[in-house]
């Protein structure tokens, strides 16, 4: 939904036509197969993997339980159109689930002491902005390894977050202020919950931004080659700069749906956010090296992983297992992106043929 | 050393198909222990897929390898290379962090005792590449040597490893004219060793200083196999293309118009040139030549503020601001860096989007590409400028080099800039597209534009330019027009700096 123009075959503009009439439905489905996108691989994944568990897990095709997957997952869903916007660019933030953590607290600590629900909410996202316009000015202006940077603030926002409270997690539902957020992140309008609405809505807004703005294809360019995109007029530094604060809002936001759904909001950054939210962009097909993917393929990523999580508890499965899960899961995924990628899997390698001047 | 023995490789009726496409159509060829043979044709003609085959990088889908008479098949170039097959491309394969030494021997360190025998090493390597007459230290670092070094670096290693068969892909496409002399030295040299050889280059001069054979492919079939230097370049130019390319460099009638770009004092920050000055009138085609390292890329780098530069740059009157490529673009400055990979595709994106990165920020409304303009305007472009792709949504790395060219040169080309600075814009670029790209740059500097083309091809620069300044050591130190414009006098001033060399007769 969100990808490139590779993802879309169109009618040639010059040049032979690859195949004949014989073999013309067969050769289109292979050139389908490679004009479309690097997560086709993630979605007939996610299509199998949702057949097996809808035939063996009677409740697993339900309303309630596909609501609360979507649910259960919106904080790595928001991180990671976050995280899709850095590592297109060509970086990576390590710091994006402890700056949440921050965030989170900002927005507990504002409702502790009172304040209304706009105040409390715009001051995350203050904070949130300022925690990433930190690591982008770092990376972007004083030119430091956007691993170093991140390596540095994951742990100074981490310890930040257990300072501001004293490692106390704070309760808020019995605050006033808190109301709105918790209405939306555990609302729903006829059976839709709002944050699925909210998913959906901020997914085609980044997927919009990613395609169609001179900023989107800033962040594809600067991730593609840094050089070209400079000599051509891109702004790499404010580039730059933008898709960390991007990925510092995305911190912010999913602070709040975090401390709306728990009703409290805890200063402890769950070890294994991170890597789920990398893990989630990687599975979709973003490339790590940058320059390639997009949100709809995170989207993907997250429904994957959170789908056998799910399947995981469905089936009485210990939750020990996870990790394991999602680690091979990552790996698989990202070696079939690699095959594919090399052509080992592709049913056509028209690489060299169609390039004959 | 003809007939006799069996030749030591042969193909016989090499087949290769890809989707919708016969790269190659029943090609046969044969290269005998001591023969030179160039394999030529235009980008995509099947060149690269043939001397695959023959590394083991690829195999064919119907006929036969055969190796010294005997039917052979080349799984992978692991097995080629134990054959005494090696191929040599454009890109290096030396590992900048080892030594010469290291490199010279890699995969096959000298051992004593399960142990690398270093002092053996670093002597055995100080044999083979005097032998070669190459002269560096073993013990350098290979990322501390000039492009030109590791060049040789990596012909001693494929000499040294006993190469039957020598395979240059356009081996000489990114080194100088000296560097390049040497280097066909090297393969004469081995040539003459009995050292089977296969080279593949777009550049006419070298193939007839080298090659004892021309073999043309087109369209994937093989045109013919004929004697050089005996065979007139004309005609193979002709087997090549398969027309005659009259007029190659394309002639014009355009008369100067006011000045449009006005150089003082240009240097680069890093010292690599020194202050330079210069002007050029609409309508004018000023060419740079000079040897790698003489300062003629950073005058390109510096005039596009690629590079941190003092001095001064006006566009029609205008004082462009240095350093910094988006004021030099919004001046009106449109530079095309001579290393296309590192410098210009976006190897990851399509080639709609690597054209439309130049266009951004004319394109867009309020921070938005509007889709059906930006389609339109590509599909324009890539009419306009010639470039062969089966859809705009292909990616950009699976065109071939000539049509990657065209597309980052129409680019630039459509953004309408008074100047252009235009470094090695035919770099590794076949004959047919080469010729094309002269057309589109007469036909800019028809609209009035100010072109400096930096290139090291000399007759390039003879055919094209009006007049052409020479680099030598950071600084332009001469500058040649009208009869004065040959290759004996830019020579001259590219490897002393000044004309009166008598004979530093270089040329080819």
């Amino acid at each position: 939904m969100s990808q490139d123009t590779t993802t879309r075959p169109e009618a040639p503009i010059s040049g032979p036509v690859p195949g004949g009439d014989s073999t013309n439905a067969l050769s289109r489905l292979a050139a389908l197969w490679r004009l479309s996108g690097s997560s086709t691989g993630v979605l007939a994944g996610l299509l199998l993997l949702g057949a097996y568990l809808g035939a063996t897990q009677p409740i697993f095709l339900t309303w309630g339980n596909i609501t609360n997957v979507v649910a259960s997952n919106s904080v790595v869903l928001v991180l990671a159109v976050g995280a899709t916007f850095v590592i297109i660019s060509g970086g990576l933030d390590l710091s994006t689930a402890s700056a949440a953590a921050v965030t989170g607290m900002a927005y507990g600590l504002l409702l502790q002491h009172g304040q209304n629900a706009l105040v409390a909410v715009a001051g995350a996202l203050l904070v949130g902005l300022l925690l990433g316009v930190l690591n982008g000015v770092l990376i972007a202006y004083v030119k430091v390894s956007f691993l170093v940077v991140t390596l540095g603030t994951l742990s100074v926002f981490e310890s930040a977050a257990l300072v501001m409270s004293q490692g106390k997690t704070l309760n808020v539902f019995s605050r006033p202020g808190f109301a709105p957020i918790y209405r939306i992140t555990n609302g729903d309008v006829g059976g839709i919950p709002y944050l699925m609405i909210f998913d959906v809505v901020l997914v085609v807004a980044a997927a919009l931004v990613l395609r169609y703005t001179t900023f989107g294809r800033g962040v594809y360019a600067l991730g593609s080659n840094r050089e070209a995109a400079r000599l051509n007029g891109i702004n790499v530094a404010r580039t730059t700069l933008s898709v960390f604060v991007i990925a510092g809002l995305a911190a912010a936001v999913a602070s709040l749906i975090q401390v709306g759904r728990l009703t409290g909001a805890s200063p402890g950054v769950d070890s294994t956010l991170l890597l789920t939210v990398v893990a989630a962009v990687l599975i979709g097909g973003t490339a790590y090296t940058g320059g390639d993917g997009g949100v709809g393929g995170t989207v993907l990523g997250v429904l994957f992983l959170g789908v056998i999580q799910n399947g995981l508890t469905l089936s009485d499965v210990s939750t020990f297992w996870r990790g394991t899960v999602n680690g091979t899961v990552l790996i698989v995924a990202v070696t079939l992106g690699v095959a594919r990628h090399r052509g080992w899997l592709t049913i056509n390698r028209g690489k060299k043929a169609q390039s004959r001047a | 050393m003809n007939n006799g023995a069996a030749p030591l490789v042969e193909v016989r009726g090499i087949t290769k198909r890809y989707p919708g496409v016969l790269a190659l159509d029943d090609v046969s060829l044969s290269v005998r222990a001591g023969e030179i043979v160039a394999l030529t044709g235009e980008n995509g003609s099947g060149k690269s897929t043939l001397s695959k085959i023959i590394g083991g990088a690829e195999q064919p889908d119907d006929g036969v390898l055969l190796i010294d008479g005997e039917p052979t098949v080349v799984a992978n170039p692991a097995t080629a290379l134990r054959l005494g097959i090696v191929m040599i491309s454009q890109e290096l394969t030396l590992a900048p962090h080892l030594t010469v030494a290291e490199n010279v021997f890699m995969g096959r360190l000298p051992r004593r005792g399960g142990l690398v025998d270093w002092p053996a090493v670093r002597s055995r390597a100080r044999t083979e590449l005097a032998a070669l007459g190459v002269h560096v230290d073993p013990r350098v670092k290979v990322g501390d040597l000039s492009v030109e070094l590791q060049q040789e670096v990596e012909i001693a290693r494929a000499v040294s490893s006993k190469a039957r068969l020598l395979i240059l892909d356009e081996a000489t496409s990114s080194l100088s004219e000296t560097a390049t002399e040497r280097l066909l030295e090297l393969v004469r040299e081995q040539g003459r060793r009995g050292v089977a050889v296969l080279m593949i280059s777009h550049r006419m001069p070298e193939l007839y200083a080298t090659a004892t054979t021309a073999a043309v492919l087109r369209d994937g079939r093989m045109v013919g196999v004929v004697p050089l230097p005996e065979t007139p370049e004309p005609r193979l130019v002709h087997m090549m293309v398969g027309r005659e390319l009259n007029d190659y460099y394309g002639g014009r009638q355009v008369t100067p118009g006011p000045v449009v770009l006005d150089v003082r004092d240009l240097a680069s920050d890093d010292g690599a040139l020194a202050p330079t000055s210069f002007q050029v009138r609409g309508g004018e085609i000023v060419g740079v030549a000079g040897l790698v390292g003489s300062g003629k890329a950073h005058l390109g780098m510096a005039l596009g503020g690629a590079i941190p530069a003092t001095g001064e740059v006006r566009v029609n009157g205008t004082r462009v601001v240095l350093g910094d490529p988006r004021r030099a673009l919004t001046a009106g400055i449109g530079l095309v860096p001579d290393d296309r990979k590192r410098a210009a595709l976006l190897p990851t994106r399509s080639v709609a989007h690597n054209m439309t990165l130049s266009w951004l920020r004319t394109l867009s409304r309020f921070g938005v590409v509007p889709g059906r303009t930006e389609r339109r305007r590509v599909r324009e472009a890539i009419a306009e400028y010639g470039v062969k792709t089966s859809s705009p949504n292909k990616l950009i790395t699976q065109l071939s080099g000539g049509n990657q060219q065209k597309a980052v040169l129409g680019r630039i080309f459509a953004l309408g800039c008074p100047v252009y600075v235009l470094s090695e814009p035919t770099r590794g670029v076949d004959v047919g597209s080469k010729s094309q790209i002269y057309g589109l740059l007469q036909k800019l500097t028809a609209g009035g534009a100010a072109v400096v083309i930096i290139s090291s091809e000399l007759p390039e620069l003879i055919g094209l330019a009006d007049r052409v300044l020479v680099c030598f050591r950071g600084a332009v130190r001469g500058e040649c027009s009208g009869e004065q414009l040959t290759e004996q006098v830019l020579n001259a001033i590219a490897v002393s700096g000044h004309i009166h060399t008598d004979d530093s007769g270089e040329a080819a």
